[in-house]
């Protein structure tokens, strides 16, 4: 093998989009194998390991974070429209390099630590915030084939580690020695442990008729068309698109975004659990935040909208990782376009949402995924099923909504 | 030999729950040490089903799964009364929590 | 020197990646350590938290993948945040007199101490006596399987051999959350 051999391989790969992070992935592990064979060695398997590793990492915390860039002036640009102005538009081609010039004032900042605070605390926060959000992509299918760990617990996986975003939020809270940072902090842990159940619940629906609680799995029983055009995903089906639509709010509540933002309410909060920090730390949480948000959307990507199929038969000539990455992309628009239409919520208002509405829909959810189940994918199993999720869904929304709460009514819980 | 250095670990974590236990006075310490105690249990028993003839059987992995469910059902209802205590003593102290009374 | 290095060389290396879990076991003593060591029960909490991660790391390293990812979903997810919360919730009040008859004897504290430390230390040396020098330590114990547990078979097993207890384990958890509830509910004041 010489170098002109693996030059003459580039085009090659080109020619076929569909595998061509694999095959990007092997050239990088034959120019190792010349590079070794230049110096004159034998490159021992482990190194091929370690660098076969050490390129995922590097993929997905480069592909996370050019996101989180790219989101960041997106975003803005979005709610700048739904607010009849421009937005970011200085630097650079239509302001795409306003992520560069916010990096560098981000850094160039001064960090200040409170007198008071408990250092140590209050330095590992970020971190402890940004580790888990980095680990969580790892398990998400990009394409067919591409997923970093195929692990057999990929869902339970998702949903353990991700529980290390709740103990940063906390030690950033505590160790701020501020009632502001402390009362976000109780704020955002009350909404992010109620909102977890129907998360995980309708995560667990999805497992429960996939039969497996593999991400690939999940999305390869999602695979194929009913009558040649309609595709097999599971949020067009009634108990998918409940449990679809749960995980959706879930979702953006456990990512702390509008309308589930009221740790960081300003109005109220200055800015929660955020308040003390500045400079290089709060450019960590703001990361976290966002790459969190993305590893979500992308298991809701994988558990209801299909992965990496493409939604039509004559779509499939797009590479299955594009189609994953443009689903994400529809998913981050909506969620910018909910934050410019919707208001805050109160914070009764949500933690009733989330215990006497989301969680018995989710359960309602589980049922129905039941009967379509056994009922069989015919006609029968869809009217049994969106019967199923029907009756909840009008008997819940009546006892729920329609109840008018007078101001006296309104109690004072959960850390208000 | 390895099995041993576990069994070993395990005693540790054990006896750091113990101490816990018998010698602080606050009552969420107490039941901290509670859940050091349960954790070297279930160490045991992942261990003795890493070293078993049958690990298809499963049995380790079985009991640990449920003594997790178990231990966080006790660590609810142990705090809830923790809390209840603090409500009615203005303490968490367990040397004052020595009436049966409220 | 040069026979030092000799023997390093002819340690069993290749058996070197089964002993890797002592590096979470490690550092789950050293959290458990300070959890019971430390002053601020915030601190105690935290250090408990880091336990807790470190021993469902270790379950993964013995193979039991499943195990692992639960004990950090119930442990870090749940228990950690309960255990704080409650430290939150009950805050240190002024300590009135009180009614326990040691009071006023000056050393209790440390007499205490040192009785629970007696104690602690007894049940460790007899539990690592009984470990390493009884007669079923030089027992046959059979190899390390190459043993993961699939998540399939852990849920057949769960809904075939274990389905009473499981059944069991559900109202149980029920009757705690509501109990916990119950109990925390502030009573309104008469």
């Amino acid at each position: 093998m010489n170098f002109i051999d693996l030059l003459k391989r580039i085009p090659e790969i080109c020619k076929t989009p569909e595998t061509l992070p694999l095959e990007g992935k092997k050239l990088i592990l034959d120019f190792v194998t010349w590079l070794g064979s230049l110096v004159g060695i034998a490159v021992p398997p482990w190194v091929l390991t370690l660098v076969n590793i050490l390129v995922v990492i590097v993929a997905i915390i480069a592909v996370f974070l050019i996101m989180f860039a790219l989101m960041s002036v997106w975003e803005r640009k979005i709610l700048a429209r739904a607010q009849n102005r421009y937005g970011p538009n200085r630097v650079g081609p239509w302001g795409l390099f306003q992520p560069v010039a916010d990096g560098i004032k981000m850094l160039t900042k001064e960090d200040i630590v409170p007198r008071n605070a408990d250092k140590v605390v209050h330095f590992i926060a970020p971190i402890v915030m940004l580790v888990p959000a980095l680990i969580l992509p790892v398990l998400l299918p990009y394409g067919r084939g591409m997923v970093a760990i195929d692990l057999s617990v990929g869902i339970l996986f998702f949903f353990a580690v991700g529980a290390g975003s709740e103990v940063a939020i906390f030690l950033a809270g505590w160790s701020s020695r501020n009632k502001y940072s402390i009362l976000g902090a109780m704020r955002a842990i009350a909404q992010m442990i109620s909102y977890e159940l129907p998360l995980v619940m309708s995560a667990v629906i999805v497992a429960l008729v996939a039969g497996t609680l593999s991400p690939t799995g999940i999305v390869e029983a999602q695979g194929g068309y009913q009558f040649g055009f309609f595709p097999n995903w599971f949020v067009f089906t009634p108990w998918g698109f409940v449990a679809c639509v749960l995980f959706y709010f879930s979702a953006l509540a456990e990512s702390n975004r509008s309308p589930f933002d009221l740790p960081e309410g300003e109005s109220e909060l200055v800015a929660g659990h955020l308040t003390e920090y500045s400079g290089f730390k709060y450019a960590l949480f703001f990361m976290a935040e966002y790459v969190g948000m993305f590893a979500i959307n992308g298991l809701l990507v994988t558990l209801f909208l299909g992965g990496y199929q493409a939604p039509l038969p004559f779509l499939t000539f797009i590479p299955s990782w594009c189609w994953f990455f443009i689903k994400l992309a529809f998913l981050a628009f909506s969620l910018v376009w909910v934050r410019a239409t919707m208001p805050r919520f109160r914070i009764d208002q949500m933690m009733q949402f989330a215990w006497k509405f989301m969680l018995p829909m989710s359960f309602a959810a589980l049922f129905s995924a039941a009967a379509w189940h056994y009922a069989g994918r015919g006609l029968l199993g869809w009217g049994i099923s969106a019967v199923l999720v029907a009756i909840p869904y009008f008997a819940l929304g009546y006892f729920c909504f329609t109840r008018h709460h007078s101001a006296d009514n309104r109690r004072y819980l959960f850390s208000e | 030999m390895m099995l041993q250095v576990i069994l070993a670990i395990s005693a540790v974590l054990f006896c750091f729950g113990l101490l816990a236990t018998l010698t602080r006075s606050n009552a969420i310490m107490v039941l901290i040490g509670i859940e050091l105690m349960l954790g070297a249990g279930n160490l045991n028993f992942i261990a003795f089903w890493k070293f078993s003839t049958h690990p298809e059987l499963l049995t380790g992995i079985m009991f640990a799964i449920f003594s997790i469910a178990l231990a966080a059902a006790e660590a609810a209802v142990g705090l809830a009364i923790v809390i209840q205590v603090h409500r009615r003593l203005r303490s968490v102290n367990v040397n004052r929590a020595t009436q049966l009374k409220g | 020197m040069h026979e030092l290095f000799q023997k390093i060389i002819a340690l069993p290396w290749d058996q070197a990646p089964q002993w890797l879990f002592l590096i979470p076991a490690f550092v789950m003593l050293m959290g458990a350590a300070a959890a019971v060591m430390l002053r601020n029960l915030i601190h105690c909490a935290l250090c408990l938290t880091l336990s807790f991660i470190a021993l469902g790391v270790l379950f993964m390293a013995l193979g039991a993948e499943f195990v692992g990812f639960v004990q950090l979903l119930v442990y870090v997810g749940a228990v950690a945040m309960l255990i704080l919360f409650a430290i939150l919730l009950t805050p240190a009040g002024e300590v009135a007199a009180s009614n326990n008859p040691l009071r006023n004897f000056k050393f209790s504290r440390a007499f205490a101490a040192a009785g629970g430390a007696t104690v602690a230390l007894l049940v460790l040396v007899s539990l690592l006596g009984a470990i390493f020098f009884s007669p079923h330590a030089r027992a046959v114990v059979p190899p390390a399987q190459a043993a993961i547990a699939p998540v399939k078979a852990i849920g057949e097993n769960l809904l075939n051999h274990t389905l009473l207890p499981l059944q069991a384990t559900a109202i149980l958890l029920t009757a705690a959350l509501i109990g916990a509830a119950l109990l925390a509910k502030e009573e309104k004041k008469s």
